[in-house]
């Protein structure tokens, strides 16, 4: 940040036109369209967006308010459905599912970090963890969801109410959350937008860690390009649509290409 | 634990307001229900215990026998029988038994009334070791001059051995020496009951028995065996006369008591349904909205891998918690209820011999049905609505609103249809009897006011716009608010008004229906009666002949009548026949007669009204041959045709009724009426001073009798008033945790306004307001719903009782007073709530 700008790298190539599910690919959308309301008040919250996330990678999803950002990550995570195209998590195609399937997908394969209200308020910590494995009626693995508790650093929190923890210290419960049951891939919703830097920067490189150590697909959508920065590659959106990508974006590479928008 | 029960359990404890709110509906209404079951069940234990021990050493019974089952009371039988059974090989004590009206005075002459229960004549020939009357003190009267009273009465009265005491009895004023006070085994009362116990020949004399005995008791010797003495006595019986065992007859009694302990159970009952039926309401309310405040955490179990069966399930869960809890705590709350029931009868004196509280299986299973039954039930929608709530919601709330709308008119157009048509069909067409009269009608007025309370939402806003007005004129920017909150949720405004709304309805249709039940009486007593005296009994055992004797003597009275009944059967059906003086009650009454005279009425002659004539295909003259509970049959010749049914739809003569039964004549009322020419204050002096030695005569003018039964008609309402208290209770409690949950609501927004300016005292009063147009908005539906019910309930009610429909104002305003005075009462949780909340923390709420 100290450093000055570096000029501008050029424009990232507009996002692949084929998009197939397996492979290498954690989950993705095959033209996805999203439209709210009809006739004249029509928004198309997605306008055909295809785009897969890498297994084992962090990508960060960014664009103006408006764009589509969490419509998309709803749509991936199996929260909301398409008005048409495809989603995809692994080789499963989300439209097959019923919502029994679904419910079941949500559960073991996604997990999911909100911007807030991510916890159960009559819950403890501890228990909020473990809620989507007490949901399937199984205790997970206890040696790794000891394990991720520690790395979050909630040890000694474990027995609180989410009312009696802070903001930093609720997200770092969510995030645990969300690594508790090994989902394939982790959707992030401006998860660290209530946060004040430091304890931003920490639940950040805390996920950047997941990715690098324990090999955790995480989709993240962020407005802060520092926060951008901490991902292997950005996506950009706009108007619904995929307006760009970069690999291994700096927070001034991410700034410059923002202000290019203008 | 499965994630599902934690979340439930943790719900539960998280919500206290709510879960009390909750649990105190279900937990009062289980203790109604369990203590109506009790209190009916300990009562019947009580009573047969009783007759039990009453006929403990009675081994066999002689009476007259019962051509039929009924009410009558059997014709006497001779005391000389007894003589004839003492010579018969086996019996070892007999003991003729006598109870007719007797009444102690005080020493001014006044009868001594007991608080609840009848006053007896009793013979008893002392300590024989087979009447279940026990000494308490002193020793068995002996001669005229003697009498034993029961313990309790002399305690109460500051009575005692060796004391005089004068008693009334229908042969006159007597009076003797206490030689004891009695009691009924270890017990000092009789039911309630004031007992003056004579030796056998004083009572045959003095309670105006005539040689004749209720019954003859019989205790066989040693060794004996009873069917073999039974076998014998009948053999020395005369005819028409019967032995039966001890044991028959304690159960016969019994039964016929708990007839009564039926009908008392089964209005109680009735009541409590009608009070868990109302919790159903609240607790379905409670439910919906905070499911509608725990949205996003539903939506957000959803997303991190809820399944909507295990949202569903959680809900479910929750309310089987509360619902099971709740049963436990009402079924001991039952027990208290019943024990607080039976103290105040006591209080009022109806001295049960050591009731002791019955609690049956059955009652816990009914109260776990009711107690469960309602929170699952009235849970069941709100947990499917939870469980429609897409994950999306946790990020979005407004697109969860959305997805639990339900159509919810439709439904409420045809509940309400379907519960007025069973309802009418119930009332007006009665398949099934009583039961279906009861299931239908009761069954038909639930669904209507299901029906009604999601109709009422559509008329919500508007209506408390209106009631609202006066409100915001009074009061400003606190009524404005008030009425505004009111009107922006009209589907909670109605639902939290629906409780308050059934119990209103309620209490107005009894309301219209007493109205129109003063009113035609009013009627019939102007049109079809022109009697100036109707003379009542207070006694329990009807009117002596002798007052209606001592009446007729009077010169300023033209005619008397005393009204007599017996049952007899006509082809095999029970009939209930009255009996009157002719020429007395043709100058009485006029009962529109179609063919025949009244006056006329002579020997075996009978006066039908059209409708039986009718069904029997009788006209005048033909002939119908009536049998009556002692055995004989009559042939009565129809004499004549009426159409207004009044006095009943059979009338007979005295002399008729005289020739076919034996029974101790007793009357339900005389009427009576002035000579020409007699004033008023003449009339009333004569009367009174005929009346003055009988004061179990209670007479009262035409007005003093209509307005008489006015009070009752008004008691009848406070009764059932008093009988929803419970269900209005918890009306009120439903409109007090809907206004909490929406003060928490609304928490931001009361911070804001507390922010810019807005006092604690002006926050009270806009939720208070709030409170107040809520309750008289379910008091107005209640009102409009109530009035409908009660015109269609005595349009069904048979003609000879209510003929005219009328309304009370005055319950109206009485009731709209209630509804504000209700609102007000169940803002104070919640307005104290909203005015205390510390503003900052206010404003931050999400
Ligand atoms: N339920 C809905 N009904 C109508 N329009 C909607 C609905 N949900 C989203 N939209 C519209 O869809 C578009 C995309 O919304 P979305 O929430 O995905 O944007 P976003 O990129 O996440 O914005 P932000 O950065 O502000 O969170 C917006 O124009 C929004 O108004
Ligand atoms: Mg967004």
């Amino acid at each position: 940040m100290s450093t000055p700008a570096p000029p501008a790298p050029p424009a990232p190539p507009a996002a692949p036109t084929t998009v197939v599910p397996g492979g290498t690919a954690a989950a993705g959308s095959i033209d996805a369209r999203k439209t709210y309301g009809i006739g004249d008040s029509q928004v198309h919250a997605l306008d055909g967006v295809s785009v897969s996330f890498e297994t084992g990678k962090f990508t960060a999803i960014m664009g103006p308010s408006g764009s589509g950002k969490s419509t998309l990550l709803h749509c991936l995570a199996g929260l909301d459905t398409l008005t048409s195209g495809a989603t995809f998590i692994g080789d499963t195609y989300l439209a097959s599912l019923d919502d029994k399937a679904l419910t079941e997908l949500r559960r073991t394969r996604v997990g999911f970090i909100f911007q807030a209200f991510n916890l159960i308020p009559t819950l403890t910590a501890e228990e909020n963890i473990k809620l989507p494995m007490m949901l399937g009626g199984d205790t997970g693995d206890k040696e790794w969801i000891d394990h991720v508790i520690t790395t979050v650093g909630m040890g000694d929190r474990l027995k609180h109410r989410p009312s009696e923890l802070s903001g930093g210290q609720q997200q770092r419960v969510a995030v645990a959350r969300a690594l508790a049951s090994r989902p394939q891939i982790i959707f992030a919703d401006e998860p660290t937008g209530n946060l004040d830097s430091v304890t931003g920067a920490e639940i950040l490189s805390f996920m950047r860690n997941a990715v690098r150590d324990f090999g955790q697909t995480i989709v993240m959508v962020t407005h802060d390009p520092i926060a951008a920065s901490y991902a292997d590659r950005v996506v950009f959106v706009g108007d619904g649509r995929v307006t760009g990508e970069m690999i291994d974006p700096t927070t001034d590479q991410v700034i410059d290409h923002l202000r290019n928008w203008d | 634990m499965s994630a599902g029960t934690l979340i439930a359990r943790r719900s539960i404890r998280a919500r206290w307001g709510r879960t009390l709110a909750i649990a105190f509906a279900i937990t009062a209404s289980v203790s109604f229900v369990v203590g109506s079951f009790v209190l009916a069940d300990s009562l019947r234990a009580t009573f047969d215990n009783l007759f039990q021990e009453l006929n403990a050493n009675v081994d066999l019974e002689i009476r007259s026998a019962q051509q039929f089952t009924t009410d009558d009371a059997r014709d006497p039988i001779d005391v000389a029988v007894a003589d004839s059974i003492r010579g018969v090989d086996g019996v070892a004590v007999v003991e003729p038994t006598l109870q007719r009206y007797a009444q102690l005075l005080d020493p001014s002459g006044k009868v001594i009334t007991p608080a609840g229960g009848p006053t007896f004549g009793v013979s008893w020939e002392g300590d024989n070791g087979i009447s279940g009357l026990t000494i308490k003190e002193g020793r068995a009267p002996n001669g005229p001059g003697e009498l034993a009273i029961d313990k309790a009465t002399a305690d109460k009265e500051g009575l005692g051995v060796g004391d005089k005491v004068s008693y009334l009895t229908d042969s006159g004023t007597f009076s003797g020496t206490i030689t004891a006070t009695v009691g009924l085994g270890s017990a000092d009362s009789f039911g309630g009951a004031q007992l003056t116990v004579l030796d056998l020949d004083t009572a045959l004399v003095n309670l105006g028995a005539d040689g004749k005995v209720d019954a003859i008791d019989v205790k066989v010797a040693d060794g004996a065996d009873v069917a073999t003495v039974q076998r014998s006595i009948e053999r020395v019986l005369p005819p028409n006369a019967e032995a039966v065992t001890g044991a028959e007859v304690a159960q016969e009694t019994s039964d016929q008591v708990n007839q009564f302990v039926d009908v008392f159970g089964t209005g109680l009952l009735i009541f409590a349904f009608i009070t868990a039926f109302v919790s159903g309401f609240i607790i379905n309310n409670v439910f919906q909205i905070t499911i509608g405040q725990r949205l996003r955490e539903l939506a957000l179990l959803r997303a991190v891998g809820a399944s909507g069966r295990q949202v569903r399930r959680m809900i479910t869960l929750e309310a089987f918690g509360l619902g099971a809890l709740s049963t436990v705590l009402g079924v001991f709350g039952g027990l208290l209820v019943a024990r607080g029931l039976i103290a105040l009868f006591d209080a009022a004196g109806a001295g049960f011999p050591d009731t002791s509280i019955v609690l049956e299986p059955r009652t816990v299973i009914v109260a776990a049905v009711v107690g469960i039954g309602i929170t699952m039930a009235s849970v069941i929608v709100p947990s499917r609505r939870a469980s429609r709530i897409p994950p999306v919601a946790a990020m979005r709330p407004e697109l969860g609103f959305v997805a639990m709308r339900t159509r919810r008119l439709v439904a409420g157009a045809i509940v309400t249809m379907v519960g007025l048509t069973t309802f009418v069909i119930g009332l007006f067409v009665r398949p099934g009897g009583t039961t279906g009269l009861i299931a239908l009608a009761g069954g038909g007025a639930l669904l209507l006011f299901l029906g009604v309370a999601s109709l009422s939402s559509t008329i919500a806003t508007p209506v408390t716009r209106v009631i609202g007005w006066p409100i915001e004129k009074l009061f400003k920017i606190p009524g404005a608010l008030a009425r505004q909150n009111v009107a922006r949720a009209p589907r909670r405004t109605s639902s939290s008004a629906s409780a308050l709304m059934i119990g209103v309805a309620l209490v107005s249709s009894t309301a219209v229906f007493a109205s129109s039940l003063r009113a035609s009486l009013v009627n019939t007593l102007e049109s079809a009666i022109s009697a100036d005296y109707i003379v009542t009994d207070q006694s329990f055992q009807g009117l002596s002949p002798v007052v209606s004797e001592k009446l007729a003597a009077i010169p300023e009275l033209d005619a008397v009548t005393p009204v007599r009944g017996v049952t007899g059967q006509v082809d095999g059906n029970t009939k209930n026949i009255g009996a009157v003086d002719p020429v007395a009650f043709d100058k009485l009454v006029n009962p529109d007669l179609l063919q025949g005279t009244v006056a006329d009425l002579g020997l075996n002659e009978l006066l039908l009204q059209k409708d039986p004539a009718k069904d029997l295909g009788v006209t005048v003259g033909s002939t119908v041959d009536v049998t009556f509970q002692n055995g004989v049959t009559q042939t009565l010749t129809v004499a004549g045709i009426y159409a207004d049914a009044t006095f009943g739809n059979w009338l007979i003569s005295l002399d008729t009724l005289a020739e076919v039964s034996d029974a101790p004549a007793r009357d339900f009322f005389v009427i009576a009426k002035l000579a020409d020419g007699v004033g008023a204050a003449t009339g009333d002096a004569a009367v009174e001073a005929a009346m003055a030695p009988y004061p179990q005569a209670n007479v009262q003018t035409n007005a003093e009798f209509l307005d008489s039964q006015e009070a009752q008609i008004n008691q009848l309402l406070l009764i059932i008033t008093m009988l929803l208290a419970f269900a209005i209770l918890i009306a009120i409690l439903g409109i007090s945790i809907t206004l909490a949950l929406g003060v928490f609501e609304r928490t931001r927004e009361i911070g804001l306004l507390r922010a810019v300016g807005m006092n604690k005292r002006q926050t009270r009063r806009s939720v208070r307001w709030e409170a107040v147009i809520v309750s008289i908005f379910g008091a107005f539906v209640g009102i409009v719903v109530g009035t409908f019910l009660g015109v269609v309930l005595s349009l069904a009610v048979p003609d000879d009782v209510i003929s005219k429909l009328a309304f009370n104002p005055s319950i109206i305003i009485i009731i709209l007073i209630g509804a504000v005075i209700a609102g007000l009462f169940a803002a104070l949780y919640p307005s104290y709530k909203a005015s205390n909340m510390n503003v900052l923390e206010a404003i931050a709420t999400e």
